[in-house]
């Protein structure tokens, strides 16, 4: 409850080197991240966006767990390693939400990659 | 009407979800089912189960006559002149995919416009958006007002000419908005365009008179009026059904085959290929019977009730808002809301841990949620089970919501 109420990582990110935005068409959820990357490792990462409490929940624990790893170490967080990282008492319906910033920080280091 | 005995029909309703009594507030969604249309179903699967038509043995020609019984039970249901003129179909989708894709592909041409609100359920969007791609055809628009109605005179402006084709809903699946079809068929049909109506969210709700509406095209599911999933209906007008094309192929559409060709059976057959789902009718028609049983009028008066202490109660709760019409008689039985601090998902959380179901999202509406400048609502929506006692417990449960959220 503290984390839905102040997400920390709740903003807009200064000098971010890629910003992506993933929507759940579900719910209208539409969350965006955004990620500073300096030698392959997440520097710092910010979210915002229309959000469920599921959603600003888990994108608060889940960029909270990013800053500091190397993209190799963001790569290997899969859907299922994440669930079990929250280990929320999610419904199936509440699955979409729990990890839809993970499918923006996912596309988000495929897409830095790339550059 | 007395729902106390009308309750006992649905076993479910007596479930627990948790520790709570279960509060159903999906109808829009999809309706619960009597004991009733499981029995008509069950007793056809378990006494007279047979492919329909051509069989020359007893249990077919039984099939075959259930079937069509059913067939003329709906007809009379919407007081449509011929049975005929009903098409079974699997739901409203399949329905308004049929009036698009044997209707709308061969009729339109590039020039053509199509003319459509602006809250239309996705399922009376998106076939049309593709009968325009695959003709030349273009959409247009009618503006939504902020109180979520249309605006007649606003209608006649963009009901021009060039418009063949008036698509509507006949209630709003979000505002609940009911609109005045039988209006606007006759100003549609005075410029020369025919009118299809998509009714899934009416049928189960107010009594609908086909011939009074003068609508050329009707769609509606079996699965949101009492009946099982998978059974639902196209009406179209004898007149109209001449220049519709079959958009599936296959048994039980023809008259003759060759190799290389084939003739079609007559309407409504020769747009039922393959086999219909005859359990579904059989229920749909049980679901008629109960409805008729208790009368359209009736279910109509109840919502208008549920409907005025659904508004009232939480419009007394500060924070939330609700959208679409606000007289109780001007909407069909729902209403959607949404507070600006807690999302529609979270409400919908909180309340289902109280045992009240609703849904929360954008309702398969996004073009509407967009112009709102909301990402999702929550909808309750009732039907003849639901009492005053459920919208209470909705709107503590709205109450607690907001309370442990905001």
């Amino acid at each position: 409850m503290d984390i839905y109420k102040n997400p920390a990582k709740r903003g807009l990110l200064d000098g971010a080197d890629v910003s992506i935005s993933q929507s759940n068409p579900m719910c209208g959820d539409d969350v965006s991240v955004q990620l500073k990357i300096e030698n392959g490792i997440v520097k710092d990462a910010r979210f915002h966006g229309n959000a469920c409490m599921v959603s600003i929940v888990s994108s608060e624990i889940l960029l909270d767990y990013l800053v500091g790893k190397t993209l190799d170490e963001v790569k290997v967080v899969t859907k299922e390693k994440f669930l079990e990282m929250l280990n929320l008492n999610l419904s199936t319906s509440r699955i979409g939400c729990a990890t839809l910033a993970l499918g923006a920080v996912q596309k988000a280091v495929n897409e830095y990659e790339k550059k | 009407m007395d729902i106390k005995k009308l309750k006992k029909d649905f076993p479910i309703l007596f479930r627990k979800i948790g520790l709570n009594d279960l509060v159903y507030l999906d109808n829009a969604a999809t309706s619960q089912k009597p004991v009733q249309v499981v029995e008509a179903v069950k007793d056809f699967y378990l006494e007279h189960n047979a492919n329909v038509h051509r069989g020359i043995h007893t249990l077919s020609e039984e099939a075959s006559g259930m079937y069509e019984d059913a067939r003329k039970k709906v007809a009379r249901f919407i007081n449509a002149i011929y049975p005929e003129e009903i098409i079974f179909t699997h739901g409203a989708t399949e329905s308004l995919n049929m009036a698009a894709f044997s209707w709308g592909v061969p009729n339109l041409k590039k020039g053509d416009k199509i003319l459509l609100t602006g809250f239309e359920h996705h399922s009376n969007l998106i076939p049309w958006q593709i009968v325009a791609k695959n003709t030349g055809a273009e959409l247009k628009f009618v503006k939504t007002e902020s109180n979520g109605t249309v605006d007649m005179s606003e209608f006649k402006n963009v009901l021009t000419p060039d418009v063949r084709l008036v698509c509507v809903a006949h209630a709003s699946n979000v505002l609940g908005t009911i609109l005045d079809v039988r209006e606007i068929s006759k100003l549609a049909h005075a410029v020369g365009a025919l009118v299809c109506v998509d009714g899934a969210q009416a049928v189960p709700h107010i009594p609908v008179n086909i011939q009074s509406l003068g609508c050329d095209f009707y769609a509606f599911s079996g699965h949101k009026m009492l009946a099982p999933m998978g059974i639902g209906v196209l009406y179209v007008k004898k007149s109209v059904m001449e220049q519709m094309v079959p958009s599936q192929f296959g048994g039980g559409m023809i008259k003759e085959v060759s190799l290389t060709e084939a003739s079609w059976a007559e309407a409504p057959e020769k747009f039922e290929a393959g086999t219909p789902d005859v359990g579904g009718a059989i229920g749909l028609a049980a679901a008629v019977d109960y409805l008729l049983a208790i009368g359209m009028d009736k279910v109509r008066e109840h919502e208008i009730e549920l409907n005025r202490h659904a508004i009232e109660k939480l419009n007394s709760i500060e924070g939330i808002k609700i959208i679409g019409p606000v007289d109780p008689e001007k909407r069909t039985g729902l209403v959607s809301f949404y507070s600006e601090k807690v999302h529609a998902h979270d409400i919908a959380s909180v309340l289902n841990s109280s045992g009240v179901a609703v849904r929360s999202g954008h309702h398969c509406a996004m073009p509407l949620h967009k112009e709102m400048g909301l990402p999702a609502t929550v909808r309750a929506s009732y039907y003849i089970y639901n009492d005053l006692s459920d919208i209470d417990k909705l709107a503590e449960g709205v109450e607690k919501a907001l309370k442990m959220l905001s």
